[in-house]
């Protein structure tokens, strides 16, 4: 589903973010990517989207080169990967509901569609009794799960997200992983990217550790560190 | 095109939630777009108060004593069929001596005791374009039976080259306060837009496309260009014909008339450029922050 290949970026500053890294990643997986702040994770999510180029060697995402799209099919190509961030990054003009129903109308959905669906998924995510609320009026952990049903409204093959928890109080915190862990379960691949050390250590998933831009560790039932 | 709905309800609604900032876009374009419109009529009025000043200049051909009623009504029938004419008027000896009485009815002892043929009859021709005199002049000579011509050639030449530099000093000025305006209504927008920066990177991760990004943008701007040029299009009318209707009345001596501005012309400049800089600009400023 994600591939890797060879891949090293190299910022501008000549920052090595990511240094000859290789990755697979099969559909259906669950995999956590840890390391610390400036390990690279954030800079292979950009990657996935497409958000830069990678300095050297290929990605492959869903059967696709990214070097191949291009700038034109980028949305396209967004539009399989459902995005949660550590910021949310919610539309603050517009209520829950129209945040997730914005992500479908961008792919031409029939508003009758959007309609029906919206609702839904905000159920799904817990949030049916605050569907018109601004993303002010809402706590972090709220705003999170809009920001979960947002990526996955539209059911994208591939969910990522970036430090979901990264603003978020360990219990809300849990709230989201199993949100996450239910997607995963319908048959959605999920790359999670964290330094949350406990939500790793009792999930047991596959996981990838980043260092300085290296892989130095893949466990398939791994912890946050090697103990 | 079935997104329309779509996209202007979401124009309307970002309008409404970002009152304050449309509100700024449409002043601004309202009073960038009013001053262009005054320049406007500036120049419309004094090219047209200048124009009939021109046009009132008439050369003035005098037949001599004794010429016959049959001599003066060929020539009136010649000079009626130059291209140049638009009208000639025949003043008879009679009429020249009533309007000199006219002019002078003060002081009647200048025309009291004066016989009745002491004026010459005279022809009154009336010109299309006044810098056409001189040709039409020495056509009068031509026929032969006029004793005498009188138009003021050096007004006439006078006049049309102040009207030359006022038309392009007031097209210059014109254009300046056209590039003003569009650059600072630019600004605005951008100003507008870059507040939003953080929503268009939103919108460009969750896969919308360059063109779904930037249609409700671009639609809020034709709407607040639209807007602000209309209010502005409205103080204009009002104040041209304010303008005329007091010109008319206190300074009748200045020609000055509504026909001078040419308003569907003007409404459409005025609009027209309200809605391209809007358009244009809003454009410009989303597609900065969509490299993404």
């Amino acid at each position: 589903m994600i591939y890797f290949d060879n891949v090293t970026k190299v910022y501008e500053n000549e920052t090595v973010a990511l240094d000859n890294v290789n990755l697979g990643i099969e559909s259906g997986e669950f995999v956590f990517l840890v390391g610390q702040s400036g390990s690279g994770k954030s800079t292979m999510i950009r990657l996935l989207l497409k958000e830069m180029e990678p300095s050297a060697g290929t990605i492959r995402v869903n059967g696709l080169k990214l070097s191949g799209i291009s700038r034109r099919e980028v949305p396209v190509h967004r539009r399989n990967i459902g995005c949660v961030f550590q910021d949310f990054k919610l539309l603050p003009n517009k209520t829950a509901a129209e945040n997730v129903a914005y992500a479908m109308e961008v792919t031409g959905q029939k508003r009758r569609t959007v309609r029906t669906k919206v609702p839904q998924i905000l159920d799904l995510v817990g949030l049916s009794s605050k569907m018109d609320k601004y993303p002010g009026q809402l706590s972090g952990g709220e705003q999170q799960r809009v920001s979960v049903a947002r990526a996955f409204v539209s059911q994208p093959p591939i969910l990522i997200a970036d430090e979901p928890t990264g603003n978020l109080d360990p219990d809300t915190s849990v709230g989201i992983m199993q949100l996450l862990h239910r997607i995963n379960r319908i048959g959605t691949t999920v790359l999670v990217a964290t330094h949350d050390r406990e939500m790793v250590d009792v999930m047991r998933k596959r996981v990838v550790a980043l260092e300085n831009g290296r892989v130095v560790r893949d466990m398939v039932r791994g912890g946050y560190t090697n103990e | 095109m079935n997104n329309l709905g779509f996209f202007l309800r979401e124009a309307f609604k970002n309008m409404r939630l970002n009152a304050l900032m449309s509100a700024t876009a449409i002043t601004t374009t309202a009073i960038c777009i009013l001053i262009l419109g005054a320049g406007m009529l500036v120049s419309a009025h004094v090219q047209g108060a200048l124009f009939r000043v021109s046009q009132d200049v008439e050369i003035n051909a005098f037949f001599p004593e004794g010429v016959s009623d049959e001599e003066i009504e060929q020539t009136r029938s010649s000079v009626e069929g130059y291209p140049e004419v638009e009208r000639v008027t025949y003043v008879s000896k009679d009429e020249a001596l009533e309007r000199y009485k006219e002019i002078f009815a003060e002081s009647p002892d200048l025309y009291e005791g004066l016989p009745t043929d002491a004026l010459p009859a005279s022809l009154e021709v009336q010109l299309y374009d006044s810098s056409d005199s001189d040709a039409v002049a020495s056509k009068l000579e031509a026929e032969g039976t006029f004793e005498d011509l009188r138009y003021p050639q050096q007004t006439i030449e006078r006049v049309n080259e102040f009207v030359g530099y006022v038309t392009w000093a007031m097209r210059g000025a014109t254009a300046l306060f056209l590039v003003a305006s569009v650059l600072l209504i630019f600004n605005t927008i951008r100003l507008s837009i870059f507040a939003r920066r953080k929503e268009i990177e939103v919108m460009k991760l969750v896969g919308a496309s360059d063109s779904f990004v930037r249609t409700p943008f671009v639609l809020e701007g034709l709407v607040q260009g639209l807007i602000g040029a209309a209010i502005a299009a409205l103080v204009v009318l009002w104040a041209n014909s304010a303008f005329v209707s007091w010109a008319q009345e206190q300074i009748p001596y200045f020609a000055v008339s509504s026909s001078a501005v040419n308003i569907p012309f003007m409404l459409l400049v005025l609009l027209g450029v309200g809605v391209v800089v809007g358009i244009v600009g809003s454009y410009l400023s989303v597609r900065r922050f969509m490299k993404i």
